[in-house]
């Protein structure tokens, strides 16, 4: 650590009151800005999504992503400001006593753009700034509505580009024990939806049906559940709905996802059903072995997916039965979100676990 | 505790832009901080009312994002003074790295979000033009090669010690935009000139340009101090929009296709 970047922790007048701490997170196509005081104060949580920019590609374009970002990001900031203050008027930047700002994994171009802010403002104001892993303050929603939880603690993480499994025996110590080796589970629950012509992010219109109906009599393989580790791999569950609709004449596998197959109406509930059973058999069944070889007596479970009421009712009854507890985030917070990283960045404050101007940006998630 | 935390001067108290007296800005000697990252340099430039009070041009590559900061900051206290202090900032908003131009960006808006300063954003187009210094009335072109044989190309008169763009900055082909300019002189940055060879006849093309004998070697901050403040100066009570970057090419690059 260089001692020139280093950051002076001079600490606002609060008057007793907790600290008050902005987070922000550009890791991927959603711009969002938090503003909370101690660890669970949420006084304003706002989140641009940048989907409606990115639907004519069909898909996230980075550098549209990165653009949009700089575009918002300092009038998304004083409205969260603005909606912290209330009727007293906006908080000022002053008031703050630190900086986070999430560093990593995602597209390295939208990480540089918040990375960029949150260091000028912790460098003008002489705050501290704090680096945040975005996949292990995903857990941390769940430690903002629910408080203190028992370590050790399994967590499911199913956010956009990953599906990981971490062990963490308390703040600050954890790792990786399971992760997706090719598509995330997300990734796959979307390319799925898009074979079925729903639109980007396909997630929640699965999950609909999956709550609609029950699974049909279809054969889709639980891939990986009974290799013996926590890794996940789902690429091939997207290959066999492929085939499975190019076996009714209905999708043509060379062009996944080009053209929306069309099943009969009564049949696409049970098929996309049976599809999302396996995911979340899968899911629940790693998850569950994870806590199990690990002595965990709690699990949760955090990221986009996570929003899925048909993955909840699943976690539900498996983790009933198998006595485990089980936490869950508000779907708010299943997605991106700042909020999670500001409560992250509250213990790494507390801890005095600060960074300096030379913080870096890494696109990937080290193993 | 941090070298921010030790850093001499203050920012003084000073009257909002619109009440201060219209005349003795320039007289006065202003604190003005330039910011360019709109290549693989880092170039800033600071001065202290109204004189040079230091600057940087290194070329740093990928790691802008961890030197800017530390550098603006190592810069400013060498000289005495708090981000506060400064009257005005200057940015470079593009064309040049897409990446590189926002983190200027993004430093230069969020220091004059926090400071209340005006920001005057300045084109890269016009940053190398400045290197030049023709005859009065003279027409030059400037080109910024920053891949392939892509250039943006823009054209300026010399007027009154500054170069003054005529129409637009334009991404052109090289071949296609050298032989419209001629013989008349160009001053012409090149990113990454290619080491194994580059489209059929750009590099003949590039090679064909008649170079502006040039003033000053580099774009660097002084210059773009200089034309900052110029504009500034020009109003200095005027209302500043915000400052975006210029992209000129499509965020979808990948299906890019030049224009006619």
């Amino acid at each position: 650590m260089t001692t020139r970047g280093k950051l002076a922790a001079r600490a606002p007048a609060r008057d007793g009151a907790e600290p008050l701490g902005l987070a922000i997170d550009t890791t991927f196509d959603d711009t969002s800005v938090a503003l909370l005081r101690g660890r669970r104060g949420l006084l304003a949580s706002l989140t641009l999504s940048q989907f409606a920019d990115h639907a004519e590609f069909g898909g996230v374009v980075p550098e549209r992503a990165s653009r949009k970002h700089l575009e918002v990001i300092h009038p998304l900031l004083d409205r969260a400001l603005a909606q912290a203050g209330g009727e007293r008027g906006p908080l000022p930047l002053a008031a703050l006593d630190y900086v986070a700002v999430s560093n990593l994994p995602g597209l390295l171009g939208s990480i540089l753009v918040g990375m960029t802010v949150a260091k000028s403002l912790a460098w003008l104001l002489e705050r501290p700034l704090i680096g945040i892993n975005h996949i292990e303050a995903h857990p941390y929603a769940n430690f903002l509505v629910h408080g203190e939880l028992p370590f050790p603690l399994v967590h499911l993480v199913a956010a956009g580009g990953h599906t990981v499994l971490i062990h963490q025996t308390d703040h600050f110590r954890w790792r990786i024990v399971g992760r997706s080796v090719d598509d995330a589970a997300g990734e796959c629950v979307d390319k799925v939806a898009k074979l079925f012509g729903h639109p980007m992010p396909g997630g929640p219109a699965v999950d609909r049906l999956a709550l609609a109906h029950a699974p049909g009599p279809y054969p889709f393989p639980r891939p990986m559940l009974s290799e013996p580790n926590l890794d996940f791999s789902f690429s091939g569950l997207k290959t066999a709905m492929l085939y499975f609709l190019r076996d009714r004449g209905l999708a043509d596998a060379g062009r996944l996802g080009s053209q929306g197959a069309s099943l009969p109406a009564a049949e696409e509930g049970p098929v996309l059903a049976a599809f999302f059973a396996a995911i979340a058999d899968v899911l629940v069944g790693k998850t569950l072995r994870a806590a199990r070889e690990l002595g965990a007596p709690a699990v949760t479970v955090s990221g986009g997916l996570a929003a899925s009421g048909r993955l909840r009712q699943v976690f539900q009854a498996a983790c009933r039965e198998a006595g485990v507890e089980l936490y869950f985030p508000p779907p708010s917070l299943c997605t991106d979100n700042a909020a999670m990283v500001a409560c992250l960045a509250a213990y790494r404050f507390e801890a005095g676990r600060v960074d300096d101007l030379t913080l870096e940006g890494y696109p990937n998630l080290p193993l | 505790v941090s070298a921010r935390g030790k850093r001499a001067g203050g920012a003084a108290p000073r009257p909002e832009p619109s009440d201060a007296p219209p005349a003795p800005i320039a007289g006065a000697g202003l604190n003005a901080l330039a910011i360019d990252t709109t290549s693989d340099v880092l170039s800033l430039a600071l001065h202290k009312a109204g004189r040079p009070a230091g600057s940087v041009y290194d070329a740093i590559g990928r790691r802008t994002t961890q030197e800017i900061l530390p550098r603006i900051d190592a810069l400013l206290r060498g000289a005495g003074l708090a981000p506060e202090a400064l009257d005005v900032l200057v940015v470079a908003r593009g064309p040049g790295s897409f990446t590189g131009t926002r983190i200027g960006l993004a430093v230069a808006l969020t220091m004059a979000r926090v400071t209340g300063r005006p920001l005057v954003g300045v084109d890269t187009l016009q940053l190398l033009a400045a290197q030049g210094a023709p005859k009065e009335g003279s027409v030059f072109h400037a080109l910024l090669n920053c891949a392939r044989d892509e250039v943006y190309h823009a054209r300026f008169t010399w007027r009154a010690g500054l170069p003054v763009m005529e129409g637009e900055i334009a991404l052109r082909r090289i071949g296609t935009v050298a032989p419209e300019i001629g013989e008349a002189p160009v001053v012409l940055r090149r990113f990454a000139p290619p080491a194994s060879g580059t489209q059929p006849g750009a590099e003949a093309a590039f090679a064909a340009l008649r170079p502006l004998p040039l003033r000053h070697p580099r774009p660097d901050g002084e210059r773009l101090l200089t034309l900052g403040l110029s504009r500034f100066l020009a109003d200095p009570h005027g209302s500043w929009a915000p400052v975006a970057p210029i992209y000129l090419k499509s965020e979808a690059f990948r299906t890019w296709r030049p224009g006619p």
